[in-house]
């Protein structure tokens, strides 16, 4: 009972995180920030990906838990800490929103996810509700960051936001596939970030910074 | 035997012999003789052996289904071959035959020019598309095989790729095809989400569950779908364009059979699968139907370009089927069962006359253009005497689709008029008016399609040559002087054997689900005497025959009596002094001018004259006159057009969304997954 309620404690600490840290990724300017929150972020996932092998032992969840925080915890931050050194990319580009009113769409995407569409969703699981429910909220305000940030490093940072949203949420929701389709997912992301950081780079070189907002030149 | 014959093997044999000639001329693609070599001998063989299926399939007494699994849950490679696909197969293979053997010396003049390797990779493709398209028995089967067909006629009418003519037809009918493949889609969706199979056989148990709204808009979707493949009027914009430009072994092919495909779909679904139809889809394919024919014809007469003018022909004769089917509707859901078969027989015959005859005139039409090198029948004249064999096919063909005795046309149109005649007689007031209308077309396209080819075959073979290309035309050579010809002794001997085939026709349709068994309303006695209606009308073609060939004696015979003891005086035609020249003969403008003045209404021809003089002081003595006759086309000023101009309009709205901007895309993304999630719970 008591390792039950441990159990909860534990995964609804770590979904917290996940939320919180999507949250704060619309508050900092700062493109280091931005990726530090992202590795918190990344962790949480881990962890809760590794959590289940205290209970049993799978050398195959041990693998794919592994890999998970090695590419997104280690790898993906690394790239972008790299990245952001080499151009000089302190800041993250404006904004369509202002801070005050990008928290209240926030609240606005947080109070929809316990709306009557998305409760049925939530009721996937029954016991996993609030966590579910936290789970589609990160998936909702990452989205709100792609949308929102004009910098292409918080873009690219909003979609690894989103899939980590996606991950939480399959995990709790009963949704998990075989250890091996969700090895080639994460492999799928390793080959992701590089072409996103290559996609950084000559987005930099082409337009001389990283708006995206300037892609619009490139129609004809 | 038959056993043997009708074996999967030997049906799968059929294809993969088309398959071999796609992928060996392909290989030769280097050698010109290799690829063509190929490409034709596979085409031919394959050819063969489809005939000799399709004979055996006709006497089975079974539907034949061979089931193929594959790995995508919904897909399956089902075929099955009843008598009606068997019908459509011996079609497909026989013309295939003909003109594959004609194409075999017709590509000679491609050599060095154009890639021969990809023409018999498409040609052969698009045979095997067609007979995929008659055989399969699965709805997303059969789109594949829609599409093969229509992809690899594509490819062979831009195949002459270096006329930009060519290329805009191809992209017209691209288009047009398509816009057709989207309604055919959208009806055979329809089908699936009322009867829950994508199985034709199973859609056709399900029929029960699917309601009549359902039902009117599946007719409504399959009609426009079908029936632009097919070329009825408006749907037509395609044919004209398309035709002409591909090569004439390959536009006989699409002419005379691919067109069909359409036929054979509705046929199919409006007769086999949803049986019962509501009597209103019979009247709208019999108005559809009786203009397609009239306008059709009237279009060709104003034709310069004799492949254009074919291809005109082919939207009449669409129009002279529907006429059938569209009767044959009206009397199924009438339960006028006898009259139903009588109508759609007639349909059936129109379509193997119309296959054979177009064919060859298309033949015919290729044989004069590759030796004059040009489609303009103003720069033909006298080809007979160079040409003389070429002439004498074409002269069958033109007697054939001017349904003159005792060629195949003249039965198949005589039966139509049997099928009208029967609805004048025994429907009531506006289905009286309705079948009055149509026959009143039929009469008038029947008299205008003798003009047209009274001028076609006027001023392309007879009086003087117009160009100096006609001057040093030469017969063409042996392989496609035997594809022309054999198709002119099958347009007679159809004729004659007409009589024979009602049998076969009989049982094509006892296999369909809205006849079964009826009472024949077409009997041929012994003596090949065709009566209908229990003596409401009855011809024989032997007689026919037997009559002319005795006129024709008898015709020779009062000549040489009365000219026996006359001198014959050769000498030159006295022509008021001047040297005779072609400018003295009639144009085809001029010879169909009057008829286009009677219809200006329907034509709205344009008439610019223009003069110049020779001294601006007097004006008795004009140094030159010209005189621009055009029609334009209606369909595309009033309706095309405007069409175009529309959807351009709200294209260049939506485009406005298409901004380049990446968050608004992603905005788009998240607003529609938010609307999907709302709806969906």
């Amino acid at each position: 009972m008591i390792d039950a309620m441990n159990n909860s404690f534990f995964q609804f600490t770590a979904i917290t995180a996940v939320f919180l840290s999507a949250v704060l990724l619309h508050i900092t300017k700062r493109n280091s920030t931005a990726v530090s929150l992202y590795f918190i972020q990344s962790l949480a996932v881990a962890a809760l990906l590794f959590r289940p092998l205290f209970e049993n032992f799978s050398l195959a969840v041990l693998l794919m838990a592994g890999l998970t925080l090695a590419i997104k915890a280690a790898v993906a931050p690394l790239f972008f800490s790299r990245l952001i050194k080499r151009h000089q990319l302190k800041f993250s580009a404006s904004t369509y929103l202002n801070t005050p009113l990008t928290l209240i769409v926030i609240a606005a995407l947080a109070a929809l996810t316990n709306s009557r569409i998305f409760s049925h969703i939530a009721s996937i699981d029954p016991d996993n509700k609030k966590i579910l429910g936290l789970a589609i909220a990160v998936i909702l305000v990452s989205f709100f960051l792609i949308i929102n940030r004009k910098g292409a490093v918080s873009q690219i940072i909003g979609i690894l936001s989103l899939e980590n949203g996606i991950v939480a949420f399959a995990l709790f929701s009963g949704l998990e596939q075989s250890p091996a389709l969700q090895i080639g997912v994460i492999f799928d992301l390793f080959v992701w970030v590089i072409i996103a950081a290559v996609f950084i780079s000559m987005i930099y070189k082409q337009f001389g910074s990283l708006d995206v907002t300037e892609l619009k030149h490139l129609k004809e | 035997m038959q056993e043997l014959i009708l074996s999967q093997t030997v049906f799968f044999a059929v294809l993969a012999l088309f398959g071999l000639g796609a992928i060996s001329s392909l290989f030769f693609r280097k050698d010109d003789k290799l690829a063509n070599l190929a490409g034709s001998f596979f085409a031919i063989l394959g050819s063969l052996l489809g005939i000799v299926y399709a004979v055996a399939a006709l006497y089975s007494d079974t539907s034949i289904f061979y089931e193929m699994k594959s790995s995508f849950p919904l897909l399956s490679y089902n075929f099955n071959i009843d008598r009606l696909a068997a019908f459509f197969i011996f079609i497909i293979s026989l013309i295939s035959l003909f003109c594959s053997i004609y194409g075999a010396g017709y590509i000679k003049h491609f050599y060095g020019k154009y890639n021969i390797g990809t023409l018999g990779f498409f040609y052969n493709l698009f045979i095997a598309g067609m007979l995929l398209v008659v055989s399969s028995s699965n709805i997303l089967f059969f789109l594949i095989a829609w599409e093969i067909m229509s992809l690899a006629s594509y490819f062979l009418v831009i195949y002459e790729r270096d006329k930009q003519e060519n290329i805009k037809a191809g992209f017209l009918y691209f288009v047009m095809t398509h816009i057709g493949t989207a309604f055919i889609i959208l009806a055979l969706l329809l089908l699936y989400k009322f009867a829950g199979s994508f199985d034709f056989l199973a859609i056709k148990e399900a029929v029960g569950s699917i309601p009549p709204l359902a039902k009117d808009a599946i007719f409504i979707l399959a009609f426009i779908g079908f029936g632009t493949k097919a070329g009825i009027i408006p749907m037509h914009i395609w044919l004209p364009a398309a035709h002409p430009a591909a090569p004439s072994h390959v536009s006989a092919l699409m002419s005379g059979v691919m067109i069909k495909t359409g036929i054979y779909m509705m046929i199919r679904i409006f007769f086999d699968i949803l049986p019962n139809a509501p009597v209103w889809w019979g009247t709208v394919i019999l108005i559809c139907g009786a203009t397609s024919a009239l306008l059709g014809v009237l279009y060709a007469l104003t034709e310069h370009d004799i492949k254009r003018l074919l291809a005109y022909h082919s939207i009449e004769n669409i129009g002279i089927i529907l006429l059938g089917l569209g009767s044959a509707l009206v009397f199924a859901a009438l339960n006028m069962k006898s009259f139903a078969a009588l109508a759609l027989i007639a349909s059936l015959f129109h379509i193997l006359n119309h296959a054979v005859f177009k064919s060859l005139l298309f033949l015919g039409a290729g044989s004069v253009i590759s030796k004059t090198h040009t489609r303009n029948i103003e720069e033909y004249g006298g080809l007979i005497k160079h040409m003389p064999q070429t002439a004498l096919f074409f002269l069958a063909g033109s007697m054939a689709i001017s349904a003159l005795p005792p060629f195949n046309g003249f039965f198949s149109e005589w039966l139509t008029f049997q099928a009208l005649f029967e609805g004048i007689k025994s429907m009531s007031s506006f289905y009286r008016w309705i079948f009055v209308f149509s026959a009143g077309s039929l009469v008038l396209t029947s008299g205008l399609a003798l003009a047209c080819f009274v001028k076609a075959f006027g001023l392309t073979f007879l009086a003087r040559p117009r160009s100096e290309a006609v001057k040093h035309a030469k017969e063409s050579s042996f392989s496609l002087r035997l594809g022309m010809a054999t198709l002119a002794v099958l347009c007679l001997l159809l004729g004659l054997l007409s009589g024979f085939l009602f049998a076969i026709f009989n049982k094509i349709l006892q296999g369909i689900k809205s006849f079964g068994d009826y009472d024949p309303a077409l009997v041929v006695s012994q003596n090949h005497l065709i009566s209908v209606n229990g003596g409401f009308s009855s011809i024989s073609a032997p007689a026919i025959f037997a009559v002319l060939i005795l006129a024709g004696i008898a015709a020779f015979a009062i000549i040489r009596l009365i000219s026996k003891d006359q001198k014959v005086k050769i000498g030159a035609t006295w022509d008021c002094g001047t040297n005779l020249g072609p400018r003295m003969e009639i144009t085809s403008t001029g010879f169909s001018r009057t008829i286009i003045m009677i219809f200006k209404g329907i034509l709205k021809p344009s008439k610019q004259a223009g003069i110049e003089y020779s001294d601006a002081n007097m004006r008795y003595f004009p140094k030159s006159r010209t005189m621009v006759f055009e029609i334009s086309d209606v369909y595309k000023k009033y309706f095309y057009k405007p069409l175009y101009s529309f959807v351009f309009k709200i294209s260049a709205r939506v485009k406005k969304i298409q901004s380049g901007n990446v968050n608004a895309y992603v905005l788009y993304i998240f607003m529609a997954l938010i609307l999907l999630l709302f709806f969906a719970v």
